[in-house]
């Protein structure tokens, strides 16, 4: 073989594989940093305005004059901790009773085949396009009639969230149609019933999505405006944090509570994303897992 | 001319794991050039890196003369057919062929005579409207290959194309293969894990392990003169048997004297003993199972004792052991042997076995290369 | 028209073939329809036909069963307990006992005031006790029908487990003449938890489900048939009554009185569909180009990018929302900074999101971005997990074909990603035109649109039609029947959508190909 050298024209058609990749990722990194910074922001300007003290209300710069935390405690002279308190309820109870919903209906779907199993998932497809909100005018009435309303709404909004939550079976049915049946198939030929081998098999392999589950459980009430805000009606004894926090930032009231807003910002989401990121890779498997795989 | 040149080509990955030690190879034009080896041997990513799909850490290659290690894939003159096909599976077959001709913006007629010229040497002409679903893994294969075959490239690269196929496909296509590089005479580059592929189709072998090139060659060459003893047990099934020996020159004749027993080595082998003047002392001996034979009475042989009998049909392989526990697994055609001594061949049954010195290969005990070649 | 082979298609041209395909299209319609016709016909001739033989087993049964099973058809659960399947037999004629006694005590009250749905509201009577006249409550509009539509759920379980009654007299016997034991009462305990675990399971949530979604949708249903109000709330103020199809009529016609209600629904119903669109596609293909950026060979730090930007999922959104409508409001932060920035003078502050916007253009932007920003990070772990899944020697056969990036965006990626998602898109779809939460805190559907705002206090331009709908409840007037109204509509615009989709959506229809 003859051995030539490369002719220096080969350069000239490209600018190589290296010099190209490293000019487009410059860029992204470029991009990436201007992406953090923005959707950090709000949240650099809530915790740094729960500090100011100089002023209550709403001022169109940063930083404050004056640190200190007059606005925290102000929140503790408040209807807030109930409020927390209420939410805090709410969230834990809800997390509990509404996993063991949605899992044994998950479940159901996922391993069982009887008559009725495709007919009910159209039905609960049809039922969830109507608005949601649209239920909550006669479970108001109704949920009134049996004391569970304003002053004792924690109770309230608890059975409306888990008596219905067995519609959001979608992510957890697709989590568990990936468990192999000759799992199943194999217990059974052991000896098992269809209950053992729900809680001796499969349960432990599905410690990611009942983790997500109990997660995406727990946080939703801390969000949950509507809902909260038709079951409370009016009394502050019964609102959950995002309710009660709404009214501070009225037209009336966002004069004296606006820093004391973004302190109960913080206290609110705080403890929230800690545990979120710490549970993160749970919620990220169960998202890109369940939720796609349909 | 569509040559292929690789020169002292090295590959390290971020963590300084070197893949491809110094590679040199010289691939002539219209060449079949096999590159085989255990898994990991580097033989895919060598192959990789001719296509431009892993960056070359140190060494030039060339196709037809011109370096192309900076070139971008699509314009170093190669296609490739990859191991599991990767076509793409919203378009159909006529699509996933044109699809390179409609990116060089090649004009439709000249595309559709490409294209269903393609089909019918490859007999998918059938399916050109059909999605990669609803074609069975052989037709897929065929797809992957047309799609290479359009583009009319210099080099021709396949990354273990046979792999993903049952065992009576992979015989069929691997004869396809012989056909189809009759009819696109171009150079090719064939990675396999597979020595009978690499056999068959290759005009020369490089057989490759823990990233170095252990021997290039024709396949005869690589089987009558193993370079050493790694390529002695890789290529041929079953595997070359290897016994420890005492290697013995008595007034200027060579001996071997493999479990005590002392067998001349003569003939051509023996001369080059000779010439190479390779001195006595312990080496490893080197026997292929179809050269061992059963001993005929009177004459000098190894007794060992039957331990497994495989019926392969034309022949039998019988897996015996030595007094000293060594095993051997010697082929024995079927006719060779009468009905009554076929009946004798089981388990504990004792044997007497000889070979020539015409089939022996002799290797260094410590660094494991050929003695004579 | 003449049908192309496979080879005589691939030699025509693009123009020819896309019209080719056009007039196919247009040719297969006529089939469409006669096909959906003779769908829907067949439906209804199975449901007749099963309805019949319902009857007929019935009757056979009756007909064909020993005395047992004929006793049965009165006293529910007899055959049962007659035959030692106590357990069962006992379930059986509790239920019948217990149905007996309510529709005798309250059931039938409550049937048969629902055609009239009360007659005598409150009013004033004469009081002797007390010298004066004194409000009376007569009958509730709303117990009435709620209980009432109550009963007759009961009375169609009722019929249901008749039926289930009937059955199993049937295959008791035909049991026993084969020769095989009945089921005890023991052995249906342990079937709960074996064959029928999934009726055992199921038990809990789907009556949940049925008290707390389908009854209220059920009702809420008819209420858009009655004239339920602030004012008629049915037993306080008045009654209300049955109006038939007249709320329909108000809303969808051209010219009510006062308030020209089908003009105000048609502006929120396109500017909820806009909405829709804009929230669900601007974050699907922004999430993507995020997750590819971050997902790029060569690129470091990935976790970093990756928590940061997951990190604004978990703050609960009111607070998000709520902070971020105020940090674009007048004196916020964000005009504050483009005053100091010297961009625009103190009198000239821009009002993104709020109520004295001339236009609604400025606010329906801002919502849109806003939104953005709360949904990226959400679909950049989707479209992150999907990129991953997507097999690398696709992109490096394109590479050796010749593709640039691009074009391995266009040829590979999209195609990948809508086919798995596509499912997913339409859900995103009709979740954000239902997506109250970010319109009702961003702006609280301001600024306000005065010609809409009849119905129901300050509607805006940014309110969808969820939020008019809160609005319309707990407005002054609460009208409770134009909600409801306008919750049916909805429905019927995400079901017809979701139809539509459903069946021309490739991933349906080439389900296997990416297998």
């Amino acid at each position: 073989m003859k051995n030539e050298t490369a002719p220096a024209g080969s350069l000239k058609r490209h600018m190589g594989l290296k010099a190209s990749n490293t000019i487009s990722n410059t860029i992204i990194y470029i991009l990436l940093v201007i992406m953090s910074i923005v959707w950090l922001i709000p949240f650099i300007c809530i915790v740094l305005q729960s500090f100011r003290v100089e002023s209550t209300w709403q001022v169109g710069y940063v930083i404050p004059k004056q640190w200190g935390w007059k606005n925290y405690i102000d929140l503790w002279h408040t209807d807030f901790k109930k409020w927390y308190l209420n939410t805090l309820i709410i969230a834990l109870v809800t997390a509990v009773i509404q996993t063991v919903i949605v899992l044994c209906m998950s479940y159901t779907l996922s391993r069982f085949r009887f008559k009725l199993r495709k007919p009910l998932m159209q039905f609960m497809l049809i039922l969830g396009m109507f608005p949601g909100m649209l239920t909550m005018i006669i479970l108001y009435r109704v949920l009134k009639d049996l004391g569970l309303t304003q002053a004792n709404a924690v109770p309230g909004l608890i059975l409306v969230y888990v008596a219905s939550s067995g519609m959001g079976y979608y992510v957890s049915k697709g989590f568990f149609d990936t468990i192999p049946k000759s799992l199943d198939e194999a217990a059974r030929v052991d000896g098992a019933t269809r209950a053992q081998v729900l809680y001796k098999i499969i349960l432990p392999l599905a410690k990611p999505i009942v983790i997500y589950t109990i997660l995406t459980a727990f946080m939703a009430p801390w969000g949950d405006f509507v809902f909260a805000r038709y079951i409370s009606f009016g009394t502050s004894a019964g609102m959950n944090v995002a309710v009660g926090m709404y009214n501070w930032l009225n037209l009336d009231q966002i004069g004296q509570c606006y820093t004391r807003f973004c302190a109960g910002g913080v206290i609110v989401a705080i403890p929230v994303t800690i545990l979120f990121m710490c549970l993160q890779k749970y919620y990220v498997e169960g998202v890109t897992g369940g939720a796609v795989k349909g | 001319m569509a040559s292929v040149k690789l020169t002292k080509v090295k590959k390290v990955y971020d963590n300084k794991v070197v893949a491809v030690h110094d590679f040199d190879l010289d691939i002539k034009d219209k060449e079949f050039v096999v590159f085989v080896g255990p898994s990991g041997c580097g033989k895919s990513t060598t192959l990789r890196m001719v296509a431009g799909l892993e960056e070359i850490s140190d060494g030039t290659i060339e196709i037809d003369g011109e370096v192309v290690n900076d070139l971008q894939p699509k314009d170093r003159g190669i296609a490739m057919v990859f191991q599991n096909y990767a076509l793409y599976p919203h378009m159909t077959v006529y699509d996933n062929i044109a699809f390179s001709l409609r990116l060089q913006k090649m004009p439709e007629d000249q595309i559709y005579e490409r294209v269903t010229n393609a089909a019918e040497i490859l007999g998918i002409t059938d399916y050109l409207m059909r999605k990669p679903r609803a074609l069975s893994g052989g037709q897929r294969q065929r797809v992957a290959i047309g799609r290479a075959m359009v583009r009319e490239s210099k080099v021709f690269l396949m990354d273990e194309p046979l792999s993903n196929l049952d065992a009576k496909l992979r015989n069929q296509m691997r004869a396809e293969i012989i056909l189809l590089r009759q009819k696109l005479n171009t150079t090719f580059i064939y990675v396999t894990h597979d020595q009978t592929e690499a056999m068959t189709l290759g005009d020369r072998i490089v057989i490759m392990k823990d990233g170095y090139i252990m021997q290039v060659g024709t396949p005869t060459e690589v089987f009558e003169r193993p370079a050493n003893l790694f390529v002695a047990e890789f290529i041929g099934a079953p595997k070359m048997n290897i016994m420890k020996t005492e290697l013995l020159k008595e007034n200027g004749k060579y001996y071997v004297k493999p479990f005590g027993v002392k067998l001349p080595v003569d003939g051509e082998k023996g001369e080059l003993l000779a010439k190479k003047n390779v001195p006595a002392g312990e080496i490893l001996l080197g026997a292929r199972p179809e050269h061992i034979r059963l001993a005929k009475p009177g004459e000098t042989s190894i007794p060992v004792t039957l331990e497994v009998n495989e019926m392969m049909g034309s022949e039998l392989h019988l897996h015996v052991y030595t007094e000293d526990g060594t095993r051997l697994i010697v082929r024995v055609p079927t006719i060779d042997l009468t009905a009554a001594e076929r009946e004798n061949l089981v388990q504990g049954h004792k044997l007497n076995i000889t070979f020539e010195g015409k089939v022996m290969h002799f290797f260094d005990e410590e660094n494991q290369t050929n003695l004579i070649y | 028209m003449k049908k192309y082979s496979d080879l005589e298609y691939l030699q025509l041209s693009k123009g020819k073939r896309f019209l080719y395909k056009l007039a196919s299209f247009f040719l297969a319609i006529p089939t469409f329809f006669k096909n959906l016709g003779l769908g829907i016909g067949r439906f209804f001739k199975n449901l007749v036909l099963s309805i019949g033989r319902e009857f007929a087993d019935i009757f056979s049964t009756f007909k064909n069963g020993d005395w047992k099973t004929k006793v049965s058809y009165l006293v529910m659960g007899f055959g049962c307990l007659a035959r030692g399947q106590i357990l069962r037999g006992l379930l059986f004629l509790a239920f019948e006992v217990i149905f007996i006694v309510y529709m005798i005590t309250t059931g039938g009250y409550w049937l048969g005031m629902l055609p009239s749905l009360g007659k005598i509201g409150p009013h004033e009577e004469y009081s002797v006790v007390h010298d004066a006249y004194t409000t009376v409550y007569g009958d509730n509009s709303f117990k009435i029908l709620l209980y009432g539509v109550l009963t007759l759920f009961f009375i169609v379980a009722f019929i249901y487990t008749w039926r289930a009654n009937v059955k199993q007299n049937k295959i008791a016997e035909q049991i026993l003449k084969s020769g095989k034991k009945l089921r005890s009462g023991k052995d249906d305990l342990r079937s709960m938890v074996d064959d029928n675990f999934h009726k055992t399971l199921l038990a809990l949530p789907l009556t949940g489900i049925l008290l707390f979604t389908v009854m209220p949708i059920v009702f809420m249903i008819l209420v858009a048939f009655t004239n339920y109000d602030g004012a008629h709330d049915g037993f306080n103020n008045a009654l209300f009554q049955w109006v038939g199809l007249d709320n329909f009529r108000t809303m969808l016609s051209w010219s009510g009185s006062g308030v020209n209600y089908s003009a105000t629904f048609g502006e929120i119903l396109s500017w909820t569909l806009i909405w829709a669109f804009f929230a669900t596609f601007t974050n699907y293909f922004l999430g993507m180009f995020v997750a590819m950026m971050i997902n790029k060979k060569g690129i470091h730090l990935k976790k970093v990018w990756r928590t940061v930007l997951v990190m604004t999922i978990a703050i609960p959104q009111f607070i998000s929302l709520l902070y971020v409508s105020k940090m674009f409001s007048l004196n916020g932060i964000i005009n504050g900074l483009l005053i100091d920035l010297k961009l625009i003078s103190p009198s000239n502050a821009i009002d993104f999101l709020g109520n004295n916007a001339h236009s609604g253009l400025l606010p329906r932007i801002m919502v849109i971005i806003i939104n953005i920003w709360i949904g990226i990070p959400y679909l950049m772990l989707i479209a992150t997990g999907i990129l991953m899944n997507i097999p690398a020697d696709l992109y490096e056969s394109s590479k050796i074909d010749g593709a640039s990036g691009w074009k391995q965006f266009t040829k590979i990626t999209l195609p990948y990603m809508l086919f798995i998602t596509g499912p997913y898109l339409l859900t995103s779809f009709t979740s954000n035109m239902n997506n109250f939460n970010v319109i009702y805190l961003l702006t609280g559907g301001a600024p306000t649109n005065a010609a809409a705002s009849g119905a129901a206090g300050s509607v805006g331009y940014t309110d969808l039609l969820i939020t008019w709908l809160f609005k319309i409840t707990t407005g002054a007037e609460s009208k409770y029947y134009l909600a409801s109204v306008v919750g049916i509509l909805v429905f019927i615009v995400v079901a017809v959508i979701s139809l539509i989709v459903y069946n021309v959506l490739p991933s349906v229809k080439n389900e296997e190909d990416f297998q």
